[in-house]
């Protein structure tokens, strides 16, 4: 599995967020560097574990530009403006990220037909590219026989399946995904499993960052993992959620493989210190 | 199946649930029948409700139910439409207080205040309008502005990621996504908006209307007319939520509630 990291794509610094003065995350550090592979275009994969209440979607609202950061900074890549020799980064604005939230929000007024038609108005596609692809991502994602169907009429997968695409269309690059596995069935994970893998082999640079409570999931899924938990400082546990463990697993040799010991080895490291956190 | 008619929670079956509605029509019938059969009653007989019934007919019931619909019809457009602006500019910070300070005036008394329109309105359909335009606004801005508070956050998220800018997620969320609600606004506040029209048609007695029907009956104390109109406007009241509550139906298909 040789791969090499060339420049970052996702640099997190210093990061705090506040409810009301309440200090819910803080000193959240984050560099994720685009990964290369011969032969493979290969995204990026990045899981975000911990448990309940811990910050996760809290980090998410920040790394999307949805809420305002206390202190530090998000920066990503401003793929607008780089070229191959001159890479910009800029700070997350809102509508840069795409956002899956926990409840896969949809407009409710909106059948899936609409709402991706919707996505796409500010693509610069013709009328006619703009169809085709709705149809294919329609026909690819199994949502052909409820393509006229409101939010209220379709199945808790079906929606979600159709907040990822209007993200995939809408956004460009990032794709942040909040427990995407949560009340699914086994078809239904698979299909974001393979949603997840879709996007990143279509292109070097999009980076996928999901949240789960399924360890093994995450472990068998994701490149990069981050556990967000309550940090113990002088031996007293603090009540704010930062990076408790980073686990990079293509240096582990355990990324873009078949679930093996290893992964095991993983699972019950990361279970600690979750429980520890 | 007695038993299940007395358990909480419990679901009655297709026909039965209807059986159980009926049994309590002709109970309420029935009661009153049994209360009005004697010599000296308080409310008056079905039988008096009937020749009340007809009396009104020929009193011109027909027109002043035209003319109170006419009234309830305008009042209501020009009063959600002066609503819907101020509630949907509302979300500006700027514009915000305007909105909570008119949902406030609900409390201010009808009576007493509808001097100072005659000021201002020489016809008295004008007037009426005006003053049914100004209090019910108050109760339609207090019931929208409910709407949008209740609209969950994540809903805003979901726009802003979608990179609508403020003005669009204002159209996208809170007036194109909570259009149907409107019609559910005009329908839970029919009960008051109906008894707005019918005292204010009873203080502006001149355009006639259910209003001033009731009022000139109270004065003679012909209890079977008086209960024969009461009827008359609970079961038009009906029809109109009835009616509101189809239109939002079938103009919004992913209305369900
Ligand atoms: N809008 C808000 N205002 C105030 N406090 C909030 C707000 N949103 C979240 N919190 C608090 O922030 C903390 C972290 O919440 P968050 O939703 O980020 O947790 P989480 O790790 O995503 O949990 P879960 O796994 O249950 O989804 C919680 O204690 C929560 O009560
Ligand atoms: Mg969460």
């Amino acid at each position: 599995m040789s791969y090499i990291v060339k420049d970052t794509i996702l640099y997190v610094e210093n990061l705090s967020v506040a409810y009301d003065g309440k200090v819910i995350i803080k000193d959240i550090n984050i560099t994720e560097k685009d990964v290369h592979r011969e032969t493979v275009t290969t995204g990026q994969v990045i899981a975000v574990l911990g448990r309940s209440g811990r910050g996760k979607s809290t980090l998410f609202k920040a790394l999307t530009g949805l809420v305002k950061p206390a202190t530090g900074q998000v920066l990503i890549r401003d793929i607008k403006n780089s070229t191959e020799m001159d890479i910009k980064a800029k700070q997350v604005e809102e509508g840069d990220v795409g956002f899956v939230d926990q409840k896969y929000t949809l407009f409710r007024h909106k059948t899936i037909y609409q709402a991706l038609k919707f996505a796409l108005r500010k693509s610069s596609l013709s009328e006619k590219e703009k169809e085709d692809k709705i149809n294919k991502y329609i026909q690819e994602w199994g949502l052909e026989k409820v393509r006229n169907q409101y939010p209220n009429e379709l199945s808790g997968g079906q929606r979600q399946r159709t907040a990822i695409i209007e993200q995939i269309f809408s956004s460009g690059s990032y794709m942040i995904l909040d427990e995407p596995f949560s009340g699914l069935d086994v078809g239904n994970v698979e299909d974001v499993k393979r949603s997840i893998h879709k996007i990143g082999a279509d292109h070097t640079l999009n980076t996928v960052i999901f949240s789960t409570h399924d360890i093994e999931l995450a472990v068998s899924l994701a490149d990069s993992i981050y556990v967000i938990g309550y940090p113990t400082i002088n031996g007293k546990m603090e009540h704010y959620g930062t990076v408790v463990g980073h686990f990079d697993l293509k240096a582990m040799q355990l990324a873009w493989k078949d679930f093996d010991a290893g992964h095991l080895q993983l699972v019950e490291q990361i279970k600690k210190l979750m429980l520890s956190s | 199946m007695l038993r299940k008619l007395f358990t909480p929670l419990e679901k009655i079956k297709a026909p039965f649930n209807l059986y159980i509605i009926l049994f309590w029509l002709i109970m309420v019938l029935f009661t009153w029948f049994l209360l009005t059969s004697g010599q000296k009653h308080l409310i008056p007989s079905p039988a008096q409700v009937f020749t009340g019934f007809g009396e009104l007919m020929s009193e011109g019931l027909v027109t002043h139910i035209g003319s109170s619909l006419s009234l309830c019809f305008q009042s209501v457009l020009f009063s959600i439409i002066v609503s819907l602006i101020i509630v949907y500019l509302s979300p500006l910070p700027a514009l915000k207080p305007l909105a909570s300070m008119i949902s406030k005036f609900r409390y201010l008394p009808l009576t007493g205040i509808t001097y100072y329109f005659t000021v201002f309105f020489h016809t008295a359909r004008g007037m009426q309008i005006a003053v049914l335009v100004v209090f019910m606004s108050t109760f339609f801005i207090t019931s929208l502005l409910a709407v949008i508070k209740d609209i969950p956050d994540e809903e805003f998220d979901h726009a802003r990621t979608l990179k609508c800018n403020r003005w669009e997620t204002l159209w996208e969320v809170i007036i194109k996504g909570r259009l149907d609600y409107v019609f559910d606004v005009l329908r839970q506040n029919l009960a008051i908006v109906w008894m707005m029209i019918v005292t204010v048609e009873s203080i502006l007695v001149a355009e006639g209307g259910l209003g001033v029907l009731i009022k000139n009956n109270d004065k003679f104390m012909n209890h079977g007319k008086i209960f024969a109109l009461q009827i008359v406007i609970l079961i038009l009241g009906l029809l109109i939520d009835v009616f509101l509550n189809f239109c939002r139906k079938s103009l919004f298909r992913y209305s369900k509630f």
